[in-house]
Order: structure tokens, then sequence, then C-alpha cells
């Protein structure tokens, strides 16, 4: 299959003395869903926002469809939709326009925008908030108007972080199984979450990132075997309560 | 208990304090812009205008309307610095009993300062009031409107409990037009005319406050209040340096909201609708319909006095065209902390020009619209030089503006 995302050997970090990161390397392939876990600061935010291209690496690179940032910031930018943490909207922007703006961006066409939009719209349960500023939505709806502007891009990677934060069951039902169809179509999705469960049912593989280095990557038995339990025995939670702190629960 | 409350008390004069000491800075940057100049300069042609007017008051002058809308604004604006902040409602909320004397304080301070500017521009208006009928001795009418702004500010608190913002809009434009009657009422009638019309008019606001359903304290209207006061503080700063960026506040207005669906839709467009959706209903673009409708007032009656020969009219032009350019620029920005001018695939050069063409079209429609009513007055009176002058003057400015911008634009993303 395509290497859609590679990560190679990044150390980078906020400043040069001090990298949060070490040697981080990886690579997503189309059509799977990789879930990337960690503890609070291990360094998952400061991974995504490397393959954003919003810090330098100190050392190593990204690539992302077969380019670096600088070898092609705009094929680069192109190749992924990106659902931040906290929902960053435009406060002077309605929700339909919101995904108008995102569809102009990734250059979709206009028929599949409308179409896309409407179906969207539809399957989140906002058609009656489509007129609404952004500044009046909950925190849900706001991650909800994050996720559809992602799935409107139709990019062939998405990078998703802690995607269930504030979402009700219908939204995070509608997301998984969005995220399901957008793998079958050979997209490749990298998801931040701490649902263990969650990622547990749906991603392929799992990269478990503990301070600032992988601990373990690979599918469950990679990662149960990284944690030294026997294989088909016991749950990603368990494994990653092993990796992460060394011990039995 | 009491030990709380004044603790209470300190904390507001604290948050006070380091507000002032916040925005020092920002003052300094705005002495060094060349805008206390601007100022000198329009208040040196305000002065000049407002000692011919008050030499040569014609006969006709509206002595009335123009007291009544000089003064109502003044009088019935009742504005309250809470330093209040969202967090507020969890660590302040629950000692709402000891809020008197914090609240208290705001409130005093509120009154002084919309007291001294209201008393500057009464002094203003003396000398035209004298010289019309002038029924009650300055002294008299000064205690009078005293009154109505205390009226308004107790009334503007009551306002401020009310459960329901439907409701509370209401209120306040009934007390707005309460107040515009009984100044009315001072500026024409016997004094005890007028105040027994105050009072009537008193009552009648108190009535009306006493009978929608209330909260004791509205945490969310002072908290929102208060972040709209430093909104605005930052706004205005905000067009001489980087200010911290608060939510910006968002109105649809309609009457400019048409514009935003007729923007094509095209990648080469996505920063053009962004900025021009920002452009119309942030808090710039109402500051900017603002400038348009102050400005073209001062314009068309610049004009339609034709004084020095029309190029009075001109000189307004110019100065209101520059301010409205420099609140202009404060586009730029708008979304510059946003992380999707980095994530969303378009070239940095492209935003630039996209942020351009918004700039360009808002400039050339504002210096048109401004045009109008300085030129219009002139070129029916015959004059044609200073109308064609302004014109020109907006051509050269529209047409070097945008280079200078691009200079910045670029150095700033250098600096990024």
């Amino acid at each position: 299959m395509e290497t859609i995302l590679r990560v190679s050997q990044l150390t980078g970090g906020y400043t040069p003395r001090r990298p949060v990161l070490h040697g981080i390397d990886f690579e997503l392939r189309a059509g799977e869903m990789v879930g990337l876990i960690g503890l609070n600061g291990a360094g998952k935010s400061t991974t995504i926002k490397h393959i954003l291209g919003l810090m330098h690496p100190h050392e190593g690179d990204v690539k992302v469809a077969g380019v670096s940032l600088q070898e092609s910031p705009q094929q680069y930018r192109s190749a992924f939709a990106y659902v931040p943490e906290t929902p960053v909207l435009f406060d002077e922007l309605t929700v339909e326009e919101h995904l108008r703006l995102s569809a102009m961006a990734y250059q979709v066409p206009e028929e599949q925008y409308e179409q896309s939009a409407a179906s969207l719209l539809e399957q989140y349960q906002m058609v009656p908030k489509r007129k609404a500023f952004a500044s009046h939505l909950s925190k849900g709806m706001k991650q909800k108007v994050m996720i559809m502007s992602a799935l409107l891009a139709a990019p062939p990677l998405y990078i998703i972080d802690e995607p269930f934060l504030g979402l009700d069951p219908l939204g995070i039902r509608s997301l998984l199984d969005q995220l399901v169809e957008v793998k079958r179509r050979g997209a490749a999705i990298l998801m931040s979450s701490h649902i263990l469960s969650t990622v547990e049912t749906y991603c392929d593989r799992f990269i478990v990132m503990h301070q600032g280095r992988i601990a373990a990557q690979g599918d469950l038995d990679a990662i149960r075997s990284a944690a030294g339990m026997e294989q088909r025995s016991g749950s990603l939670e368990d494994a990653f309560y092993r990796l992460v702190t060394g011990g039995d629960r | 208990m009491r030990g709380e409350v004044s603790r209470l008390a300190e904390l507001r004069q604290e948050r006070a304090r380091a507000f002032r000491k916040e925005v020092l800075p920002y003052l300094r940057y705005m002495g060094q812009s060349g805008f206390p100049s601007f100022l000198s300069l329009l208040f040196i042609a305000s002065a000049i205008g407002y000692v011919q007017l008050i030499r040569h008051l014609p006969a006709d002058f509206p002595i009335v309307p123009v007291g009544v809308i000089a003064l109502t604004p003044l009088l019935a604006w009742s504005p309250l610095r809470t330093y209040l902040f969202p967090a507020d409602i969890v660590f302040i909320m629950p000692r709402e009993a000891e809020m008197g004397e914090y609240l208290s304080k705001s409130l005093r301070g509120s009154f002084f300062k919309t007291g001294w500017l209201a008393a500057a521009v009464f002094m203003l208006y003396m000398p035209i009031y004298l010289q019309g009928d002038a029924n009650i001795p300055a002294w008299l009418l000064a205690i009078g409107l005293l009154l109505v702004k205390g009226g308004n500010m107790a009334g503007a608190c009551q306002e401020r409990r009310m459960a329901w913002s439907g409701i509370r809009r209401i209120s306040r434009l009934l007390r707005w037009t309460l107040t515009a009657l009984a100044v009315a009422a001072w500026l024409t009638a016997l004094w005890w005319q007028a105040a027994a019309f105050m009072v009537l008019c008193g009552l009648l606001a108190w009535l009306c406050c006493s009978l929608p359903k209330k909260q004791r304290l509205n945490w969310e209207r002072l908290i929102h209040e208060e972040t709209m006061t430093r909104k605005r503080y930052y706004a205005f700063f905000g067009m001489f340096i980087d200010v911290p960026v608060l939510a910006p506040s968002v109105s649809r207005r309609p009457y400019l909201d048409w514009i935003i669906p007729r923007i094509r839709y095209a990648h080469s467009q996505t920063f053009v609708f962004l900025y021009g959706a920002s452009l119309i209903r942030s808090e710039l673009g109402g500051i900017l319909v603002r400038i348009l409708l102050l400005g073209g007032l001062v314009c068309y009656m610049a004009a339609d006095s034709q004084n020095l020969a029309g190029w009075a009219a001109v000189f307004a032009y110019v100065l209101t065209g520059l301010v409205y350019g420099l609140q202009l620029s404060g586009l730029r920005a708008v979304h510059c902390h946003s992380v999707w001018k980095h994530v969303y695939p378009l070239p940095e050069e492209k935003q630039i020009e996209q942020l351009l063409r918004v700039d360009r079209a808002a400039l050339i429609a504002g210096l048109l619209l401004l045009w109008l009513p300085a030129a219009l007055p002139l070129l029916i009176g015959g004059l044609f030089a200073p109308p064609l002058a302004a014109l020109a003057a907006a051509f050269l400015y529209a047409a070097t503006r945008p280079a200078r911008l691009r200079r910045k634009l670029r150095v700033e993303a250098d600096e990024d």
C-alpha cells in the first residue's frame, strides 16, 4: 500500500536546546487508521504540530504524500485535513460558511461541495444550526464543524487530535462511521485519543508515545509483546498501562 | 465579613491598576504613531469652527435640537467597568452577597468618568444655549441635567439585572427616549415645568424597570459588558501595535451581509471570503460604518456651509479618509494568529494578495461613499475644483496604499 505519511527520525521541540521529541519514526499507509496514544505531555500534540508544519524539526523530516513542506508547501498542505483538540473556528463565519471556506481552500468542486455539505449537516444534526455563528455554538457543535470541514476536504490523510471531546453519542457514532468509510476509500487516519477502548476497536495499528519517544508501535499483538504480555491476552489499555508505568495493574 | 467585603473591593482596585498598567505601553505606541498630531489637528480645526459658530450664530440655528443631540447620548450612556472575568463565575460568584462595595466603586467611577464628559459638552453647548431663549439659568440647567444623569445611571443598573436581553433592549430604548424628552423639556420649558416632566419620565422609567423579571446580579451580563469594553480598547490600540486577541464580537449587519454570498466560489477567493466576512461582521466593520456616518455628516456640514470656498469640506474629507484607512488597516491583524493560515493549502503570497483585494475594495467603497456628501453640495453650488481635488486625493491614496500595505505584510510575515 502507498505510504501517505512518513515521519523519519524526528527530533524536535519548542527550543533547540531541549527537544521534546526524540527520534520519532513511523509511517501511515493508505487505507489504515493509526491510534496515537500516550499520557499528557508524552509528545503527541508536538508530533502533530511537526506533521502540520507548524514547528521545524531539529533533526529528521516529515513527508506527506511523498513531499516535505519545503519541497512543495501547497502539495504538502493539500494532502491532509486537521481536526484540532480544541475547536478553532472563525467567530464571524456561520457553520455553513466554514464548510464553504474549507471547500474553497481545498479546491473541492462547487457541485461536490454543495452535495457533501448538505449530507454532512444532515448526518451531524447540524441543519438547524447551519446559519449560526461559530461563537454561538456549544463546544461539541464546534467540534462537529471541525470534523465536517475535514471530511468535506476529502484529502488522503486525516490528522485528528482528541476528536471525541465534547461530542454527543450520535456525533461520536457518525464520526467513527465516517472514519471507517474514508479509510475504506483509501485515506489514512492518524488519530490521537485517550479513549483507549474506542482506539482499540477502530484502529489498525497503534503508536504508544512516552516521554517524547515511541515506546511501542504496531498492531495490538505487537503492543502486547512490547509490554511483556502474552499474545491475545489483555486489552490495549492493559498493555498501555504496563508500557507507561512499567508494571501490572 | 467586613474584611471579606473590603478584600473584594481591593481586588477591584488591583484589577483596575493591572488594566492601567497593561494599556500604558500601548498608549506610548499610540503617542509615537502620529495619532496625537492628527487629534491636535482635528482639535484645532474643530476649535476654529466652534469659535466661528458661536461668534456668528445664524438666526435660524436649531439650538434645541442640537442641544438634545449633543447632550442625550452623554447623559444616557451609562457604562460600567467592573473588571470582572469569566472565571469569576467560579471564584467570586459564591461571594455574591459581598459584592456591594465592589460594584458601588464601579458605579462611582463610571458616574464620574461619563459625568466629566457630559460636563465638557454642557460647557461647550452653553454659549450656544445662552444665545437662544434660555428660559432657565445655566446653573439650574446643570442641576437638572445632573439629575437626569443620575436617573440614567440608576436605570442602567436595573437594566443590567433584567433576565431577558430583548426586554433589556426595549428598556434601554425607552430610557434613551425619555432622556431625550427630558433634555428637550429642560431646554425649552420653565424650570418647574421641566422638573415636573423629568419626575414623570423618571416615574415611568421606574415603573417599566420594575415590571420585568430580574436577577439579583446578572453575572453573565456584567462579564459580557466588561469583555466588550476591553475589546474596544484593544481594537483601538490594535491600530498601532499588536495587542492581546480576545474572541471577536460578531454582528450580522444585514445591510452589508448580502455581499458575502456574492463572493465567487473559487480557490483564489478563499481569503477574500474569509476577510470579507470578517470585515463586514466584526467590530472593525462597525467602527468603519460609524466613521463613515460621522465623517459623512461632518463632510456634508462643511460642504453645505461652503466654508473656505469648499476647501474646508476637502480638509474634512481627507482627514476622515485617512482615519478610515488607518482603521481599515486593522483588518490585517484579524486572523494573524490563526492556525488555519498555516494549515490551509494556500501560499502566503496569495493570502496577502487576497487580503489586499478586500482592503482595496473596502477602501474605494468607503472613500466614494464619503466623497458623495462632501462633493454633492459643492457641485450643486457650482464649486468644482474642491470636489475634483478630493477625488484626485482619494485616487492617489487608493493607488499607493496596496504597495505600502504589501511591504508591511511581508515584514510581518517574515517576523512570524
